[in-house]
């Protein structure tokens, strides 16, 4: 199953692979922003993404739109480092399936993909 | 000291609005949970996810009770806790404020807690603080009572620990009686 992270933080993308591949899941792709995210996903057709909320270009709401738009079965978990209750209801009502806090670990990543997975 | 806690019971029993997130965390009503981290992020995770979630189908939310050595302000602004009561473990006076050195008066609270709330999570944050101002064995003492109450009540209770702050019989001793998040 191929996953894309979207995280303006290279080292926060680096932590969340290397959780994912040792939860069993080695076809991860990654993105800094909101244009280089479609693009990537437009490649990759990943069936998850883990969306951060806020991004340099563009907001982690707009890109759960679009993701969406692209690919109505696809995944979107929305990431942010403080729980921010209007900013998840937002991402929720884009089309989002579920919130992580950042930094996330493996006991709640593994908990979202086992949710979220067919 | 009746007074003080007569009047905060209700306060302290407050649940948090609900968050259409799936909960993450799986935690047992009447046990107790390690978590060797520092910062205490999973710890953290762990508490707002359970306060901010259903426990399933038909199940009500859980209230939580917040024991921090960070200031509370900061704590309720970055986990969006509403409704959660956040002490601080501090030398300071305030409301809200509980000095390291009053083992008695935390215990007491963490155990009214535990008795007097059906579904909840206590999560007590900066040991290595109480350890810094009191003898480990008192405060040793103090978790072990509140733990004794939190295993016949329906509450989880979160502790983070930096390990490096104790050494290996230390924290063979608060391990113990607790089960391992991680």
């Amino acid at each position: 199953m191929k996953i894309l992270v979207v995280d303006d933080s290279e080292a926060f993308r680096r932590v969340l692979t290397e959780l994912l591949v040792r939860a069993g899941f080695h076809d991860v792709v990654e993105a800094g922003d909101f244009k280089g995210a479609i693009s990537v996903f437009k490649e990759s057709r990943p069936r998850f993404t883990f969306v951060d909320m806020i991004l340099p270009d563009r907001s982690g709401v707009d890109l759960t739109k679009e993701i969406l738009a692209m690919n109505p079965d696809a995944v979107v978990i929305a990431m942010s480092s403080i729980i921010n209750k209007r900013l998840i209801q937002q991402s929720l009502e884009a089309g989002a399936k579920d919130f992580l806090l950042k930094p996330t670990n493996e006991i709640a990543l593994s908990s979202v993909l086992t949710m979220w997975s067919d | 000291m009746s007074l003080f806690f007569k009047k905060s019971k209700s306060r302290l029993s407050q649940k948090e609005p609900r968050l259409s997130v799936s909960r993450k965390y799986d935690l047992r009503p009447g046990r107790s949970y390690i978590v060797q981290e520092s910062p205490p992020h999973m710890s953290f995770d762990a508490f707002v996810n359970i306060v901010s979630t259903n426990a399933g189908a038909g199940k009500g939310k859980t209230a939580g009770l917040a024991v921090t050595r960070q200031h509370p302000e900061l704590i309720k602004e970055k986990y969006g806790l509403e409704e959660t009561p956040v002490y601080w473990l501090a030398t300071r006076t305030g409301d809200k404020v509980i000095s390291p050195t009053n083992l008695g008066i935390l215990a007491h609270m963490l155990v009214k807690f535990a008795e007097d709330t059906d579904d909840g999570i206590i999560i007590l944050d900066g040991i290595e603080y109480l350890v810094s101002n009191n003898d480990f064995t008192k405060v040793l003492r103090m978790v072990d009572q509140v733990n004794d109450h939190i295993s016949q009540s329906g509450c989880r209770l979160i502790l983070p620990v930096d390990s490096r702050a104790f050494d290996q019989k230390e924290l063979a001793l608060l391990m113990r009686n607790m089960d391992k998040l991680a």
